[in-house]
């Protein structure tokens, strides 16, 4: 198994950088401690006694957070210096050539990006929650979960599924515009909950058993004649592959009658399409750990295309999996009037047929009442 | 006044009450899904007995209760009706809410009503051992009770994940001397055939009623049972009704609403069928409301059509509201009500208007199963719940009215079985499926009829 800690991960947090990017000396400067290696050690915790190999980098970047519970390890990279994002990936390479089985990381959203940008969905990630931001799917909801994850997965109780790779440009993000953006996939692993108990000859209880029912019951209905603006993620570019067509897994494509029409559409170009084809439908799913279905990752579907398209041509659709881990979906389109028409109790399509009734939640409208998001 | 309003032994029904005189448009036929004509009465005799098929085909308004199905009845019949005076209080409400209660047969629900009719009936004709399936394991347990009485064998397949999830369903079976199986079986060649390709699967009531057919059909000696949706199960129910009627004249009232939840349809047609001449013939003012879950919304949502009544198609192609017989409703608590048709009596009554059908959400049914035990003592079925769901809103909108409704609710069961599912409730688990109507019909637009 790969372990690595990204030391200066979640530093820039409690001294109110947003993300601690290029600003390490900074964040040191405002009195940041390491918070990373300590909650990769709370993971570990749960982990001795277990019979495995970890491999890691020296020091701080995950040797001597194993060496303080006696877990066995080998050293495969040694950063000169302060490590840096290029160490990172340096290390993951070293855990592909290796032939590791899973890769835990301990960091945010900037370290799970560079992981997943050497590693892809070659092996699956584990990510113990230690950034600033994490808005990814690869994050466990805590460094406990983590640990029973790793365990989990290493006797062989667990499935893996694919999941979107998410960061925020921490400059704007400074500036005050939030821009997130889907930088890739990577496979994880989770607990098959048994959504559905149903009454199938074959109990389909993983997560792409009901990303391909949703697809299937999407290619029934996406034959009406309309147009569909397919947003991006895992589940949308499922119901392209059912359709027959090339789907930009992190971009936004524009569908009808099982063509595409364009491809990895822009802002411009959607409104463009929408006026020439008239009738036009959005499908988006949750993106994310905190269940965006607009605003994160598909900014593209902005507040003007989705009053050309139409609010009420909105379909959501999300697998009950999906939608077991969020409490409720989360929609900030930067237009706090769209959001209002669009929250609400609503229908999410989570199988062939079948739908869920779901509350829907304006992040404008999180925060007024007390509440976080 | 009176908080239970009970009846006389002697008092129970002494004949069946058959809507089928009664309809508005007969009722169309089923038909054989091989040839499109008319089925054959004869085609049914090789798993059902001669006078359950001469019933099922029957359009006399009245048929005679064997003395020795009555005698078996009277150990819970007639069952109570209840004035519901503490949630009366509770809503301070003007109407008067009255629930007839089947919880009270020992098998704490409607099904031995027809389960005893139908074990006679076999029992008369010489079969010695009955095969029937089970999903949540109701039907199952009310036919093991019932044949344990008329002195057949009796084999119950119930689908795999229910007979894990539920082994105290399998006990009582057991009690009652009945044999009963996880479905698929390696018993039947079908359950064998599903389970050498597919060893672990938690089975469908489609399967067990497949080998439930199967084991009928290649047993000489025996013959299978349904616990709903077929004529001569929702005219054994009507004893119901006809208590009904008779408990609310002692006490001068009529129901202007009554409610009942709908599965397959054989309770709630049971209660109300009786009062189906009074509103067509005497022009009674009578809401009759089916209540059925938002998950499977067959009648309020589905099309009027023949389909198969079973997944495998092994069933004759009945006329009625119909989700599509592939579909597969998503597993909600009330396990009772997942069935994608329903019995084409009934549905033959919401289409020409006299009966008509709401679908509410489970959080919200089990929200007014609460607050019912809480003032009435009785832990309602999730099923029975969904007629409580409505009878609840409607009492609380004759508080604006000041209207002194008359609401009956048919409380078809008891919910020790289902605690399981309050506690679902309880933590917050309970997912409020329902049925995406629109993008539904768009998808059936292009797909082409079979």
């Amino acid at each position: 198994m790969g372990f690595l800690v990204n030391p200066i991960a979640g530093m820039g947090g409690a001294v109110g950088l947003k993300g601690t990017d290029g600003l390490v000396e900074e964040a040191l400067a405002r009195g940041a401690v390491a918070v990373a290696p300590r909650r990769a050690e709370a993971a570990l915790a749960g982990l001795v006694g277990l019979d495995v190999l970890f491999l890691t980098a020296a020091g701080d970047m995950g040797e001597a957070s194993l060496r303080r519970y006696g877990l066995r390890c080998r050293v495969v990279h040694r950063p000169s210096g302060t490590s840096t994002a290029e160490d990172t990936r340096e290390v993951c390479r070293c855990f592909i050539e290796e032939g590791v089985d899973l890769i835990v990381f301990s960091g945010g959203d900037g370290t799970a990006r560079d992981v997943a940008g050497v590693v892809g969905s070659r092996v699956p990630i584990i990510g113990i929650p230690a950034g600033v931001k994490m808005h990814s799917g690869v994050f466990a909801v805590s460094p406990q979960a983590a640990g029973e994850l790793i365990r989990g997965y290493l006797e062989g109780n667990l499935q893996t599924r694919e999941t979107e790779i998410l960061d925020v440009d921490e400059e704007k993000y400074r500036a005050g515009t939030l821009d997130t953006k889907i930088y890739g996939v990577a496979a994880v692993p989770y607990q098959p909950v048994l959504v559905q108990e149903r009454k199938q000859i074959y109990a389909a209880s993983s997560e792409e058993d009901f990303k391909e029912e949703i697809a299937a019951f999407a290619s029934e209905f996406m034959q009406d004649g309309s147009a569909y603006i397919l947003g991006a993620g895992t589940t949308t570019a499922k119901i392209a592959e059912l359709l027959g067509v090339e789907k930009t897994l992190l971009g936004v494509d524009l569908v009808k009658d099982g063509r595409v029409i364009c491809r990895d559409a822009s802002e411009s170009d959607l409104l463009r399409e929408i006026e020439a084809v008239g009738r036009t439908k959005i499908v988006v799913s949750p993106i994310g750990a905190q269940g965006f279905i607009l605003g994160r990752g598909s900014q593209q579907i902005s507040p003007q295309v989705l009053r050309k398209a139409g609010p009420e041509n909105l379909i959501i659709v999300a697998t009950p999996h999906k939608l077991k881990e969020t409490p409720r979906l989360m929609v900030e389109t930067g237009d706090p009037e769209l959001d209002e028409i669009i929250s609400g109790r609503r229908q999410v399509i989570c199988g062939y047929r079948i739908a869920q009734r779901k509350e829907v939640v304006a992040t404008s409208k999180v925060g007024t009442d007390g509440e976080s998001p | 006044m009176k908080t239970k309003i009970l009846l006389d032994e002697e008092e129970i029904p002494k004949r069946w009450y058959n809507v089928a005189a009664d309809l508005i448009t007969p009722l169309d036929p089923p038909l054989n899904p091989q040839t499109g004509k008319v089925i054959d009465p004869k085609d049914l005799e090789m798993i059902f007995p001669r006078e359950l098929i001469r019933q099922e085909m029957s359009t006399e308004r009245w048929i005679d209760i064997p003395d020795e199905v009555r005698e078996i009845l009277k150990l819970w019949r007639p069952t109570p009706l209840f004035r519901a005076h503490r949630l009366e209080e509770h809503l301070k409400t003007p109407a008067r809410i009255y629930y007839k209660y089947e919880g009270v047969s020992p098998a704490g629900s409607h099904k031995p009503n027809t389960a005893v009719a139908q074990a006679y009936f076999n029992m008369k004709a010489g079969i010695e051992r009955i095969a029937t399936e089970t999903g949540a394991g109701q039907w199952g347990s009310a036919l093991s009770m019932a044949t344990s009485f008329f002195g057949l064998e009796c084999r119950v397949y119930m689908v795999r994940a229910s007979f894990d999830q539920k082994p105290y369903r399998k006990s009582i079976m057991q009690v009652w001397g009945a044999e009963c199986v996880a479905s698929p079986s390696e018993l039947t060649n079908s359950g064998r055939a599903i389970l050498k390709e597919h060893p672990n699967t938690g089975g469908s009531l489609g399967i067990a009623i497949s080998e439930a057919v199967e084991d009928a059909a290649t047993h000489d000696n025996t013959n299978y049972a349904l616990g709903s949706v077929l004529n001569h199960v929702l005219l054994h129910q009507t004893v119901e009704g006809q208590e009904l009627k008779k408990q609310m004249a002692t006490v001068d009232d009529y129901p202007d609403v009554i409610y009942g939840c709908v599965g397959g349809g054989s309770n709630f047609p049971g209660m109300c069928f009786p009062f189906v001449p009074d509103k067509l013939k005497d022009k009674k003012e009578i809401k009759m409301v089916a209540c059925e879950p938002a998950a499977c919304p067959t009648l309020t949502k589905g099309l009027y059509t023949y389909d198969f009544g079973d997944t495998a198609r092994l069933t004759p192609l009945l006329k009625m509201y119909t989700l599509g017989h592939d579909f597969i409703p998503p597993s909600i608590h009330a396990g009772g009500l997942r069935y994608h048709g329903d019995a084409p009596l009934l549905c033959n009554l919401v289409h020409d208007g006299v009966i008509e059908a709401m679908s509410f959400h489970q959080n919200e049914v089990f929200k007014a199963a609460v607050t019912f035990a809480r003032t009435e003592g009785i832990l309602p079925a999730p099923e029975s719940s969904h007629a409580i769901k409505p009878a609840i809103d409607d009492a609380i909108a004759c508080k604006k009215t000041g209207e002194e409704k008359t609401i009956v609710i048919s409380l078809s069961g008891h919910g020790h079985f289902d605690l399981s599912s309050y506690d679902a409730y309880f933590s917050g688990n309970l997912v409020d499926y329902e049925y995406p109507e629109e993008l539904v019909k768009q998808s059936l637009a292009k797909i082409p009829k079979f």
